[in-house]
């Protein structure tokens, strides 16, 4: 104990008038951060924390700066999207009253993006579609005076709900057909077993004014379509199990299905597929399409890419193959990239890292390791 | 623990993307075959039979995500949870509604009708992920379709784990 105290003594006398020279630290304020104006490299990540599932987040994560931003929490099995301006991100999700029990409140949250504050919410009807993230749980319509939820219980419609006056305006029947895909400021398309399309017209009320069915654009036995489309300029294109990407123009009153095409050669096909939770992203202004694709057969549509292919929507081309294993990145399960003109791909592994990617030239600039736990869904406007 | 779980749950999944279950089967009776065919040289097989086992045992073992009935059971698996392969855990509720598969079992060589249900009302139970997809169709087929929940229609909705029933053999 002396020789410590001895020690201590010699210490101060070499080192303490130095520590006194220094000026203190200043005293600190507690603030809440502010994001600032969003980025074209921000991304939400869609997290469905399935081990734990009622506590479900979305994450927003900055692909230059690699550092998360802030959350919103989505509670259990959630749907999310963003408002066309993206001012807006919508949480459509359960709670129950004592945490992993009681009883169910389904409801529409709503998260200012600028502060990442919730705004409001929309009381549901205890129907909402409980599923897998996509675009097409809940979704605007383009003038945003509309949003659009789906409901199975296991019957299928959806709700019209006025976001403005925070209100359900009617729930519309679909007759088996599920999801809501939104065009122009009133229109409700939803994907039948019959490999048709349901597009339901509302009135300026929000009520239904009419129906059509399609005639079938693929088929569900033989090569049925991810129900997770993806926006392009006139509207949304839906990859196969097989790997055809089949392109729907959405700009009309009823939809319009061009000529299906082919991701894989005839020696491909069946051999590699498409597949995951997210199969495709694209860069509407450049028109690339990005598919994670793996080796597998038939039962193999979840699982993830070992590489992501590059299309020139155009052309239909294969540009180029990014092999993941170089990377000793696991298998990608869902994907998407900015729309900018230095353009990043975001790919989540099944381990929920999250690789950056160079768009233009597949370079890998970053893997954030473990964003989330379950992370299978990315939003960006 | 859930890493360890993860670390076998990823290996697994690996394994099940790389091979077909029936491509399993189909190489491991192979084997078999013509391990009969060759001459008994006088070497150690020991490692060879191991395997094996062990590839058998996961096909016939409720707690492993190769199992026989759950080709296509997307979830926890009960048996990891308290229940079985076709009985909930202490304190949750089975689904009332579900959606149906057909599964072959290899120790027999017939093809069943399981049905997969949820059982419900607890928080999920982390335990023995297993993601198989055996004639799943997307949601818009939603009695082939294991991507929503199927607790949605209970009094307690939320989903704690997946179980996988005989129904009956499927008629050739």
């Amino acid at each position: 104990m002396r020789t410590e105290l001895l020690s201590a003594a010699l210490l101060c006398l070499l080192g303490c008038p130095l520590v006194r020279a220094a000026p203190p630290l200043p005293t600190e304020h507690l603030t809440v951060e502010k994001l600032g104006p969003a980025k074209a490299h921000w991304v939400y990540v869609v997290d469905e924390a399935f081990f734990n599932e009622t506590d479900a987040r979305v994450d927003l994560f900055d692909g230059d700066s690699y550092r998360r931003l802030g959350q919103i929490d989505a509670g259990f099995n959630p749907g999310v999207n963003l408002s066309p301006d993206g001012s807006t991100t919508v949480v459509a999700t359960t709670y129950f009253a004592r945490g992993g029990h009681g009883a169910r409140t389904d409801v529409v949250e709503f998260t200012d993006n600028s502060t990442l504050s919730l705004t409001g919410e929309i009381v549901l009807p205890p129907k909402r579609a409980n599923t897998l993230p996509t675009y097409f749980n809940l979704a605007y319509s383009a003038d945003s005076h509309f949003l659009y939820v789906a409901y199975v219980t296991p019957a299928s419609s959806f709700g019209v709900l006025d976001p403005a006056k925070k209100t359900v305006l009617d729930e519309i029947d679909t007759a088996g057909c599920v999801l809501v895909i939104p065009s122009g400021p009133n229109r409700v398309s939803s994907l039948c077993e019959s490999g048709r399309m349901l597009t339901v017209t509302l009135d300026a009320d929000g009520h239904e004014a009419s129906r059509a069915l399609s005639e079938p654009f693929f088929d569900a036995d033989t090569d049925p379509v991810f129900v997770q489309g993806v926006a392009s300029k006139d509207g949304y294109l839906f990859l196969s199990f097989l790997g055809q990407v089949h392109e729907v123009d959405f700009s009309a009153p009823q939809p319009v299905f061009r000529a299906p095409w082919s991701i894989v050669t005839s020696a491909e096909k069946g051999h590699w597929r498409p597949g995951g939770q997210t199969v495709a992203a694209l860069h509407r202004g450049l028109g690339r399409l990005y598919v994670p694709m793996h080796r597998g057969g038939e039962g193999s549509h979840k699982s993830g890419g070992t590489e992501i292919w590059v299309f020139d929507l155009k052309t239909h081309e294969r540009l180029a193959r990014w092999p993941l294993s170089a990377h000793k990145l696991a298998a990608v399960i869902a994907i998407q990239v900015s729309q900018d003109d230095a353009p990043i791909v975001f790919a989540a592994t099944e381990k929920s890292d999250v690789a950056v990617f160079d768009a233009l030239t597949g370079q890998l600039k970053h893997i954030e390791k473990q964003l989330g736990q379950t992370s299978w869904f990315f939003l960006n406007p | 623990m859930r890493s360890i779980d993860r670390v076998f749950e990823q290996s697994s999944r690996s394994l099940a993307q790389r091979t077909s279950r029936r491509s399993v089967l189909a190489a491991l009776g192979r084997v078999l075959t013509g391990a009969a065919l060759l001459p008994l040289l006088p070497i150690d097989r020991s490692s060879r039979a191991a395997a094996s086992e062990a590839a058998a045992s996961a096909l016939d073992n409720p707690q492993s995500c190769e199992y026989w009935k759950y080709c296509a059971i997307d979830g926890f698996l009960c048996s990891c949870c308290g229940g079985s392969s076709h009985s909930c855990p202490p304190g949750t509720a089975p689904s009332p509604i579900t959606w149906i598969g057909t599964c072959h079992n290899p120790a027999d060589a017939r093809d069943y009708i399981v049905s997969y249900n949820d059982c419900c009302g607890k928080t999920s139970c982390g335990n023995c992920e297993c993601n198989r997809n055996e004639h799943e169709k997307p949601m818009y087929r939603l009695s082939r379709n294991n991507d929503v929940n199927w607790c949605m229609a209970n009094a307690d909705s939320n989903y704690h784990c997946s179980v996988s029933v005989i129904l009956g053999v499927a008629e050739p």
